[in-house]
């Protein structure tokens, strides 16, 4: 079996140089399917017969949570991996989840407390969801923070990627808990295990709002891991290689038109 | 595939539920904007960085009577 592959996409200098490319069909799919979704969720999807209209915000409220919990085990996996294989561009990659990790869980966390005024009468409740939730807003905010507590680029690197590990046992807490501890927050939407408990129409825009978010995930992720790669490597020859390419064509261009 | 409001004065107010699902929508159309626009400015801010690296060390190494003078 060949690991070149492994070591290929451990490599920062291949990840920048072939991410553009990626970037360059990822955002426009992205766009559209976050727009299309959006516009079917709000305007064309028929109102809940309960919860009324208010029940839209559960097209950025659920993507959001999908994509807060998804993202803590992408930051927990690279972290793992960084520790176990040492690899540079796993760091980088765990770094870079942890903003975008913890926008998600606030997006998540302010839907909800919106949503909440007009289904609950309230905005917030101690709720076993919610709470684990807003630990989950800690967790990446530590992980966040340790990556500024260090001198050595090296420490911060294994202590966020120790403190995402210890944190995934939220993880489970956060999924079970609207059936644990039957409260406020409704039970969830959708199961892998049962059929959805919502009207397709309803439902089909829910999906693509969440295929929207994981590609808006894997541009975000993508152009925070770049810009981390520039900051780590900006003293090594390939990216000072790849300004004097820059250079080279802009000054090409420039003399193209005079 | 039909709007399911009568008109855009609906889709706005949305049975007075309007001010919870817009604001909602545009606090996190705001936080995803920030999320693609802050590593895009970072990186440009560190790619001038560079370029200016390289343009302070070409100087030292073309002249080298001023880095003799310094010291």
């Amino acid at each position: 079996m060949s690991w070149q592959w492994f070591h290929r996409l451990g490599s920062p200098r291949w990840f920048y140089h072939n991410s553009a490319r990626w970037l360059f069909w990822l955002c426009p799919i992205a766009a559209a399917v976050l727009l299309g979704g959006l516009v079917w969720g709000l305007a064309i999807a028929p109102e809940d017969a309960k919860q009324g209209n208010s029940f839209r915000i559960i097209y950025l409220h659920v993507p959001a949570s999908f994509l807060a919990l998804a993202g803590y085990y992408i930051m927990a996996i690279a972290g793992a991996v960084g520790l176990i294989w040492k690899m540079k561009l796993s760091y980088m990659v765990m770094k870079s989840a942890a903003p975008i990790g913890a926008a998600l869980t606030f997006i998540a966390l302010f839907s909800g407390a919106i949503w909440g005024k007009p289904t609950w009468g309230t905005y917030w409740v101690w709720d076993a969801r919610i709470t684990s939730m807003l630990i989950l807003l800690f967790l990446y905010l530590g992980v966040m923070a340790l990556q500024y507590a260090y001198h050595s680029v090296d420490a911060a690197s294994k202590a966020g990627a120790i403190l995402g590990l210890v944190g995934t046992v939220n993880i489970p807490i956060i999924y079970k808990s609207v059936d644990w501890w039957y409260t406020l927050h409704q039970p969830a939407t959708i199961k892998f295990t049962s059929a959805p408990s919502m009207h397709a129409d309803m439902f089909q825009p829910l999906l693509v709002m969440i295929v929207g978010f994981y590609l808006f995930y894997a541009v975000a992720l993508i152009l925070h891991t770049r810009s981390e790669i520039l900051r780590r490597e900006r003293k090594t020859s390939w990216v000072r290689e790849l300004l004097n390419e820059k250079n080279q064509s802009k000054a090409d261009k420039q003399a193209g038109k005079s | 595939m039909k709007m399911y409001f009568a008109n855009f004065q609906e889709l706005l107010t949305m049975d007075g539920h309007g001010i919870y699902v817009w604001s909602t929508v545009i606090v996190t159309l705001l936080v995803m904007t920030w999320l693609l626009v802050a590593p895009i400015l970072s990186r440009r801010t560190l790619l001038k960085e560079v370029a200016r690296d390289i343009l302070r060390e070409r100087a030292r190494q073309t002249s080298p009577t001023n880095s003799q003078g310094d010291s």
